[in-house]
């Protein structure tokens, strides 16, 4: 069960995320009940995977759209990271940024239960 | 004041959210649903075919940059080059600060970065967006008529249109007001004078028809469009028109055609289309002043364009087709087989079987006829031939012409042509020639019968007693036969059983020596009652309806036998 103690603790900035859902919890919850499924998060995965790295960085810039806007700062943040350097098309290894980004999201679903 | 405004009483202003995201949508959509009617779209091409199809009501567009299909970058300038879509705000949702500076260069009214700020700042943002846009549309010269202040006709439609999308459960009506040869009062009082009717029928209309419901415009010189909500009674309005220009030196009468109870499916501008053909029909009627569109009256000009619009299609196709009906000789014991007439059918793949009352007359006007004539006398000639090389029987068949072929002067060369094409002779096809096409022009249409007599052609003159042929004329035409009109015999035998006149044309064709064919023959009471009167040749469902050639050889080998 979803609580915004929960979200607080998990590192989400429950004020700014709330405030864009005109303080609504119920709809806030739903919203966030959506994101840890995106099905961005695949596309990402299976982008880097195939080293298609525009492809990667469309998908990394959706999922930091949403993720800002719904301040779940702990997964925004490796998001973002590899956002900026897919855009630069850098040639690395993008594994640990991927990792960070998965282990967040499953902490994340998790508080969901 | 933007009348615009106005229409949003009883409606909320419409935003367009595209983003391809859902979450984002639905933030958005709960942010201003209070305030807005939100519509959505997941990615490029979907947000152009909505804001296409909502171009009139759209307020302002949310556009997020990255996007399937069609990004918002390459969206913008498509939307921004569109004189129709280029008055809607757009303001850009992106996460990228070097993108926001070139979406303003592309159009872009304002930015809204990602993540969301606060939603009181969305809002501010998007209000003063849709309201200078709305302060820019409102100081575009062409927005008002300058004599009168009504609403030039572009603006009339669009507002009109917004009017809908705000009150779709209204009945509206459409009207077209015009006053009666106002040229003349320009002609006779001068442009002052002339004007001033105009502003006073303006004032009027603006109190008559009041903006809450109500949109105005001078769409012409002096035709006024209003768009309302559905009245009863037009002609008080009419009487009113002409009261406040009482003083005036010449009476001023309106004639308004009213469009009632509008069909919304149908464009705006078509609505008007209706009320104007409504207008138009007692242009010259100088006793009634309101005239009401009748559905029936589109129908049939619709289905007219129609037949025109597909006729060269069905030539080409051969959906036309001709068909035969024995004219039978009575002056002896037994009827016999004398000639058959060609009538044409159109065999129509999806409206079925359409009979020539529905087209000829159509396709006389449009010009079409000589084409559809020529194909239907080569269709007789091809007929004619197969028979007599075939059967070994020959037997005459008329074919009609039209008036205006009548002015051809190749026209005997065609016949000339047709009859050596197929190898028949000039005595195989009969001419059958309206009465009335000899009445005027009488000498030029005259002359060109005399030559096709002269090259053989057997000259019928159909609907004898349908125009007004002088007798004295008559004695001069040259013609084989007179092909006694079907009125005559509807006359003589349905209403007044009075078969006078029959026998006074039969006297007329006697006195030329030719013979009296009777079309229309439907009984045998008819049938006996026309012999007896000395008929000579008898056409009608009595012996036969028309039928395709196939059919028709029956009647040929009963004779030859």
């Amino acid at each position: 069960m979803l609580t915004i103690d929960a979200l607080k603790q998990f590192g989400a900035d429950t004020d700014d995320g709330l405030s864009r859902c005109m303080g609504n919890e119920t709809f806030y919850f739903k919203l966030i009940g959506k994101v840890v499924d995106d099905k961005n998060f695949k596309a990402l995965e299976d982008a880097v995977a195939a080293k298609d790295l525009a492809a990667a960085f469309d998908a990394a810039h959706s999922l930091k759209g949403v993720l800002g806007n719904l301040a779940l700062t702990p997964v925004y943040e490796p998001v973002y990271e590899i956002t900026e350097l897919l855009r630069a098309r850098s040639d690395i290894d993008y594994s640990p940024y991927l990792k960070a980004i998965s282990e967040k999201r499953a902490e994340l679903a998790g508080l969901i239960g | 004041m933007n009348r615009s405004t106005d229409f949003y009483v009883d409606g909320k202003r419409h935003i367009l959210v595209a983003d391809d995201e859902m979450i984002n949508r639905e933030l958005l959509e709960n942010i201003l649903c209070d305030e807005y009617d939100v519509l959505m779209a997941e990615d490029g091409e979907m947000a152009y075919d909505v804001i296409k199809e909502n171009r009139n009501t759209l307020s302002l567009i949310l556009l997020d940059l990255m996007m399937p299909k069609l990004n918002g970058l390459d969206l913008l300038p498509r939307l921004k080059e569109d004189p129709d879509l280029k008055g809607i705000p757009v303001i850009v949702l992106t996460s990228d600060q070097a993108s926001e500076v070139e979406s303003l260069k592309r159009g872009a009214a304002d930015f809204i970065p990602k993540p969301y700020p606060q939603p009181d700042v969305i809002k501010a943002r998007i209000s003063r967006s849709i309201e200078l846009a709305e302060d820019r549309q409102i100081i575009s010269a062409t927005e008002r008529d300058e004599l009168t202040g009504l609403y030039s006709s572009e603006y009339f439609y669009r507002y009109g249109e917004q009017f809908d999308k705000y009150h779709p459960d209204s009945d509206m009506d459409a009207l077209c007001l015009d006053v009666n040869h106002f040229h003349i009062v320009n002609e006779r009082f001068g442009m002052a004078k002339g004007d001033e009717i105009l502003k006073r029928i303006a004032d009027c209309l603006t109190k008559t028809f009041p903006a809450s419901d109500c949109v105005i415009c001078r769409k012409t010189a002096d035709t006024f469009l209003v768009y309302c909500s559905h009245r009863d009674d037009y002609t008080s309005i009419t009487d009113k028109m002409s009261e406040v220009c009482g003083d005036m030196p010449t009476s001023v009468r309106l004639r308004i055609g009213v469009y009632a109870y509008c069909d919304k499916k149908l464009d705006i501008r078509s609505r008007f289309d209706r009320a104007k053909i409504a207008a138009d029909l007692i242009r010259n009627n100088y006793s009634v002043f309101v005239s009401m569109f009748d559905e029936k009256l589109m129908e049939k000009e619709l289905f007219a364009e129609q037949l025109v619009d597909e006729f060269p299609k069905a030539l080409a196709e051969k959906q036309f087709k001709v068909f035969f009906q024995p004219k039978f000789n009575i002056t002896g014991d037994k009827p016999v087989l004398s000639s058959a007439e060609a009538l044409v059918r159109w065999f129509h793949p999806t409206l079925g079987m359409i009979s020539p009352g529905r087209f000829i007359q159509l396709f006389e006007e449009d010009g079409l006829i000589a084409q559809l004539d020529e194909y239907i006398w080569r269709s007789a000639a091809e007929t004619i031939a197969d028979w007599k090389n075939r059967l070994g029987i020959s037997v005459p068949v008329s074919v009609n012409l039209s008036r205006a072929e009548m002015y051809d002067p190749a026209l005997v060369e065609t016949f000339d042509k047709i009859t050596s094409e197929y190898g028949i002779t000039p005595e195989d096809i009969y001419l059958e020639i309206t009465e009335s096409a000899y009445v005027r022009d009488s000498d030029q249409i005259v002359d060109r019968v005399k030559e096709l007599r002269d090259h053989g052609f057997f000259i019928e003159m159909d609907d004898f007693g349908s125009g007004y042929s002088s007798l004295n004329m008559i004695s001069e035409l040259p013609i084989d036969a007179l092909k006694l009109d079907m009125m005559f015999i509807r006359n003589a035998f349905d209403k007044i059983n009075d078969t006078r006149m029959i026998s006074i044309v039969i006297d007329i064709a006697d006195y030329l020596g030719v013979p009296v064919i009777a079309e229309g023959v439907e009984t045998e009471e008819q049938y006996l009652a026309l012999k007896k009167l000395g008929c000579t040749i008898i056409q009608g469902y009595y012996f036969s309806k028309p039928v395709p050639a196939d059919e028709f050889e029956r009647f040929l080998t009963e004779k030859g036998s």
